[in-house]
Formats: C-alpha cells, sequence, structure tokens
C-alpha cells in the first residue's frame, strides 16, 4: 500500500522535523504512530500526501511514486488519500452537507465546482456517510454548530467521499473527551475493518493505541525509535523509550 | 486593588518604591525627555498653523448669516399664486387727470394721474386685493424694460396699498406703463423649489456612491484574492504579482478622493460621472487592501483539508477561502460605501456632481437659507445610511 524509503524533512531555520524515516504500510493495516509533541508525527504524515514538501526521500502509494508527481498528477493521487485532523477543518459558516460534498472536489471541474453543482449521486453518497457516521439529521445545519465529535465525524464523512484506499488521521482524537474519542475511533476501526482502508493515526495516549492499532510505531527526534504490536509495548517499554533521554543527560 | 510594580519588592526600599509607584513617570528622566519633545512640538505647531483662539472667539459672530440659514432653512413656504398685470401710463408733455387702472386679484392697481410729465409726482396703488398680500411695483418703459418702483411691499388688512413718488425727470417721453406682480398666499404650505432640487440632487449623490462602490467591488474582488499573501507566496511568479497588486492599491489608496475628483472632471469633464470615477479608482484602493487583509487573516486549515481531498487551487479557493471571506467581505463593502456617501456630499465642491454643487453655488450667492436647506438634507440622509448600513452589517455578523 504505502512505502516510504529515507524520508527527510528539514524546515527552514534548521529544525530537523523528520530524519531518515523509511517504513511500509500493508493494506488493511490500522498503524498508529505515537511520541511526543514535535517528533515528527504529523510532519510524516502531511509529507505522505505532500501537503509538506519532503526535503529528501521517495514515497510510494502502490505503484504511483507520489513524490515524482507534477501537480495535475499529484490531485489525483490525493483522490486515494483521504484526511482528518485535530482541529476538523471543517468549513465553519458551510452546512455540515456542503462540507462533506466538499470531499468529492477532485473528481468534478473546476466550473461546476463554481456552480456548486455536484453530480446527483453525491449528493445520496454524501447523505448515505452522514448517516454511517450517525449524524444525517445534521445535514443542513451549519458546521460549526456541531459539538467537536460530531465535527470530526463530518470530517470523517468527507474523507469517505474520496472512497479512498489510504486514510490518515492527525491526532483526530486530540481535542475530544475520552468518552468521544473511542466513538471516533471506533468509527475509523470500522472503516478500516469494513471498508479495508488502511489507516494511519497519530495518537497521544497510548491506551488508545493498544486498543484499535494492529501495528504501532513510536518516533522521537524524527526517528523511529519502535515498530511493533500494540501489545509489545506496555508502560515500562514507553517509559524506557522516552525516560532514556533524561538519563543519558545526567549521564553526562 | 492595583499595585502594579510593587509586587515582590520590599515596601522599605525607597528607590524602588519611586520607580514603581505613583509618580514613577515623572520621575524618569526618559519620559520627561519625550515630554519635552511633545511640548516643542506642540508650540511649533501652534505658530505654523497660527493658532488663535481669540481671534475664534471674538468673530463667532461673523457666523451668524450661515447660523440663521440653517436655523430658518428655505424647506416650506407659503404655496402662493403669482398674479401680473400692467396698466397704461403714457408719459409725455400734457398731464392727464383720468386715473389709470387695470384689475388685479380681487381688487384693482390705480395710477393717479393716469397720464404724466416727466418729474411729476405719481402715486401707483392697489385696492381692494388680499389682505396681507406682496406686490412689487415696476415702470415699464416702451421697450419693455421694467423698472422698480418698490418691490415686496404687503397689503393692509383691507387689502390696500400704495406707493407716492416722484418720476425722474430723465424719462424720454412715451407709452410706459405700470406693472403690478401680486403674490397671495394660499394658507397652506408647499415645499419649496429648493427643496425639491435638494431632494434630485441628494438621489444623485446616493447613488454616485452606489455606482462608485459598486464598480470599486467589482474590480477590487478578484485582485484581492491576488494580493492576499497565502494564497500567492508559492511561487517566484506569485510573488511578483502580489508585490504589484499590492503596490496599486498603496497607490491609489493615497490619492484622495477629492484630488481625483479635480483630475476626472479634466478628463470627462465636471458632472456626476467624475465623481463616480474618482470614488472607483480610490475605493479601488482601499477596499484591495482591505480585502486582502480579509483573505489573510482566515483559518488555513480549511485549506489544508480541501487541498488534501485532491481539489485546485480554484475549487480550494471556493470552497474553503470564500465562505470564511464573504461576511468580511460584505462587511467592509458597507463600510466603505458609508465612507463614500459622505464624499459624494462634498466632491461635487470640486465639480463632481451631487449636492455638493448645489451647496457651493447657494455659499457663492450668499444664499444662506438655501444653503441651510441643502445642509439639513445632507445630514438627514447622511444619518439615514448610517443606520441603513449600521443594521445591515449587524445583519451579515
Amino acid at each position: 500500500m504505502l512505502r516510504i524509503e529515507g524520508l527527510r524533512k528539514v524546515f527552514p531555520g534548521g529544525v530537523v522535523a523528520v530524519d531518515d524515516i523509511s517504513l511500509t504500510v500493508s493494506d488493511g493495516e490500522f498503524l498508529v504512530i505515537i511520541g511526543l509533541s514535535g517528533s515528527g508525527k504529523s510532519t510524516l504524515l502531511r509529507c505522505i500526501n505532500r501537503l509538506v514538501e519532503p526535503t529528501a526521500g521517495r514515497i510510494w502509494l502502490d505503484d504511483t511514486e507520489l513524490t515524482r508527481l507534477a501537480p495535475a498528477d499529484l490531485r489525483e493521487s490525493r483522490k486515494r488519500i483521504g484526511m482528518i485532523f485535530q482541529q476538523f477543518n471543517l468549513v465553519k459558516r458551510s452546512s455540515v452537507l456542503t462540507n462533506v460534498l466538499a470531499g468529492g472536489l477532485g473528481s468534478i471541474s473546476s466550473m461546476q465546482s463554481l456552480l456548486g453543482r455536484f453530480p446527483p449521486q453525491d449528493y445520496h453518497r454524501a447523505y448515505a456517510n452522514l448517516e454511517r457516521v450517525g449524524i444525517p439529521e445534521k445535514a443542513y445545519q451549519r458546521a460549526d454548530t456541531l459539538s467537536g465529535g460530531q465535527q470530526q465525524r463530518v470530517a470523517i464523512a468527507r474523507a469517505l467521499m474520496q472512497e479512498p484506499a489510504l486514510m490518515l488521521a492527525d491526532e483526530p482524537v486530540a481535542s475530544l473527551d475520552p468518552a468521544t474519542s473511542h466513538s471516533v475511533m471506533k468509527y475509523l476501526e470500522e472503516i478500516n475493518r469494513q471498508d479495508g482502508i488502511t489507516v494511519i493515526c497519530n495518537l497521544h495516549f497510548l491506551s488508545l493505541a493498544r486498543r484499535y492499532a494492529t501495528r504501532v510505531i513510536a518516533l522521537k527526534a524524527g526517528r523511529i525509535v519502535f515498530d511493533g504490536l500494540p501489545t509489545e509495548i506496555d508502560e515500562e517499554r514507553f517509559r524506557s523509550i522516552y525516560g532514556e533521554e533524561a538519563v543519558e543527560v545526567e549521564i553526562r | 486593588m492595583t499595585t502594579a510594580g510593587r509586587t515582590g519588592l520590599p515596601k522599605t526600599d525607597p528607590i524602588a518604591f519611586r520607580k514603581a509607584g505613583p509618580g514613577a513617570f515623572i520621575s524618569s528622566w526618559k519620559n520627561l525627555f519625550w515630554v519635552l519633545v511633545a511640548v516643542v512640538a506642540l508650540t511649533y505647531g501652534w505658530r505654523v498653523t497660527q493658532v488663535d483662539f481669540v481671534n475664534l472667539v471674538v468673530n463667532l459672530p461673523r457666523a451668524e448669516r450661515i447660523v440663521s440659514g440653517l436655523l430658518r432653512p428655505d424647506i416650506l413656504a407659503q404655496a402662493t399664486e403669482q398674479t401680473t398685470v400692467t396698466t397704461p401710463l403714457p408719459i409725455g408733455a400734457a398731464a392727464g387727470a383720468e386715473p389709470s387702472s387695470a384689475a388685479v386679484g380681487s381688487g384693482r392697481l390705480v395710477v393717479t394721474p393716469g397720464a404724466v410729465t416727466p418729474a411729476a409726482p405719481l402715486t401707483v396703488a392697489v385696492n381692494g386685493v388680499e389682505p396681507d398680500s406682496e406686490v412689487t411695483f415696476w415702470l415699464v418703459d416702451p421697450s419693455n424694460n421694467a423698472r422698480p418702483i418698490r418691490r415686496n411691499e404687503r397689503t393692509d388688512t383691507q387689502g390696500n396699498a400704495s406707493v407716492t413718488f416722484t418720476l425722474p425727470d430723465s424719462l424720454a417721453p412715451g407709452a410706459y406703463g405700470v406693472r403690478a406682480d401680486l403674490s397671495v398666499a394660499l394658507g397652506r404650505w408647499q415645499l419649496t423649489d429648493t427643496f425639491v432640487l435638494s431632494a434630485q440632487k441628494m438621489v444623485e449623490t446616493i447613488f454616485l456612491a452606489l455606482m462608485g462602490t459598486f464598480f470599486a467591488m467589482l474590480v477590487s474582488i478578484p485582485l484581492s484574492f491576488l494580493g492576499a499573501r497565502n494564497l500567492m507566496l508559492g511561487s517566484r511568479v506569485g510573488w511578483l504579482v502580489y508585490s504589484f497588486v499590492r503596490t496599486i492599491f498603496n497607490v491609489l489608496r493615497s490619492i484622495e478622493t477629492l484630488i481625483l475628483a479635480v483630475i476626472m472632471a479634466v478628463v470627462v469633464g465636471l458632472g456626476p460621472f467624475a465623481g463616480v470615477m474618482a470614488i472607483v479608482i480610490h475605493s479601488i484602493g482601499a477596499m484591495g487592501k482591505l480585502y486582502s487583509e480579509a483573505i489573510e487573516s482566515i483559518d488555513p486549515g480549511p485549506i489544508e483539508a480541501i487541498t488534501a481531498t485532491g481539489a485546485n487551487r480554484v475549487q480550494v479557493i471556493l470552497f474553503a477561502v470564500v465562505p470564511q471571506v464573504v461576511p468580511q467581505f460584505l462587511s467592509f463593502t458597507m463600510y466603505r460605501w458609508d465612507i463614500n456617501v459622505r464624499l459624494s456630499t462634498v466632491i461635487g465642491l470640486v465639480g463632481g456632481g451631487g449636492i455638493g454643487f448645489l451647496l457651493i453655488q447657494y455659499i457663492n450667492l450668499l444664499q444662506w437659507n438655501q444653503a441651510g436647506a441643502a445642509l439639513w438634507m445632507i445630514g438627514a440622509i447622511v444619518i439615514l445610511m448610517d443606520y441603513a448600513s449600521a443594521t445591515i452589517r449587524a445583519r451579515l455578523v
């Protein structure tokens, strides 16, 4: 599904966000990436669909090398990658339905977008996706009238419009309370298991990782420091990964 | 209770207290220096601008005419009916005894005697016309030129008014006449011509502002996207376009609308179109800058999200940028329209049409009552527009 080789991202000013990461993701995996803030999780995800341009390295989505694509082809490939964000990133003043429909923009022309004319089946699919995430009755409300959890579900519905092969989730539940977090994670789990969509998800909380992931990767300072099953990480291992740094400083 | 600056400092330290307590401002040399600079600047400014408050107070009475014009604006007046009648008056060698007369109003114009020699005494009168009306007497010479005898004489309660005077001896003999213009009050009030004219001009003024703002909006909305940093700074070309557009906005903004009106009047002639063009040009700069800043202040999150779905630039702008900026765009447009209405009231002073044109004429002709009418009209409309635009803006946000 996804292959990353030697990915490196250095921001202007010298900050090395991602430092030589290579990994392979198989179809149908639910990969969770954990790490402290600033460890490169978000940058890694954004490099995959080139919202952030990698400084070095190559990324393949199936047989397509994403890092070599021209803008028009990149847009085509982006259609196959759905993404949801920590801040939901809905258009607040637009209705929920408009937000979901926007997920299908990649498949219509500029002129059609100007007139706001999506194909009729898009409207059906949008509504069906809203039903799937459990909030069809909110379709005509303004997006900012919804609660956080509901907004994230709308974001999931928007991503589902693309019928993606891969779903990127950048800390989707960091702004939500524990119960709502589980609710959103369950939807991600459902689309992973039922639709076979590969999910790569950044998370803060180990408990969520252990509950939902089929594979866990830990990042530290832009490098992979752990790659294995969720059951292989316990609190001790987690602390030993991040506690080591403190010990090293003391030794010096 | 505020003890700003005193946190953590021992109360017994006098120097720290002076630095942080009351009087701290005065006791700092740096602050005193800046106060001195300010005083010097104000003094110099006083001299350069020739401030003279004594002059102002002493000469305040000079404003009396203008103030009285404002207090008694030429808006309402008694409806009057005008009638005119002329009765012949031969001026020559022979003097006749019979008075010359003609019917006017509900009475008669009587000239006694009915024929005279030059330098002779003459009485012109109206008898039995409507009481308390105005009559103006003229002497009409054989070439039909009218010389005033007495203007706006009021008739008494019997409807009589008369004037006795001596004809000048320089009059050539001929078939003269005496004309009386009678102005009878009809007992009801009506809006004056000044009011009607001002109202028409005010409509022109409002549309001046509307058209100007509209055309400026048409041009500056697309341009503003090109002047928004967050949309343009992706490529070298983008940066060049952005700089160019921003420079245009700044240049157009810096030329005041009234100056532009003078220039435009030279190009397209005096009249409202010059005013419209002046407003358009200046507003493109002003609105373009406001719009660009609105675009730059949007939340970048939705832009990221829509881009991630595979949408192209146009679609990202349509679905992620436009919904966020529409309320601000509308708000800024109403704000600019507000300003332009005010500007358009004075743009006529420099030849741009609208009510300013009328106002400057009244002032130049010292017609203070009419100027007062125009000023009241301006004030009323501007207040109305203020209220309207505030309501609309409240609805939008």
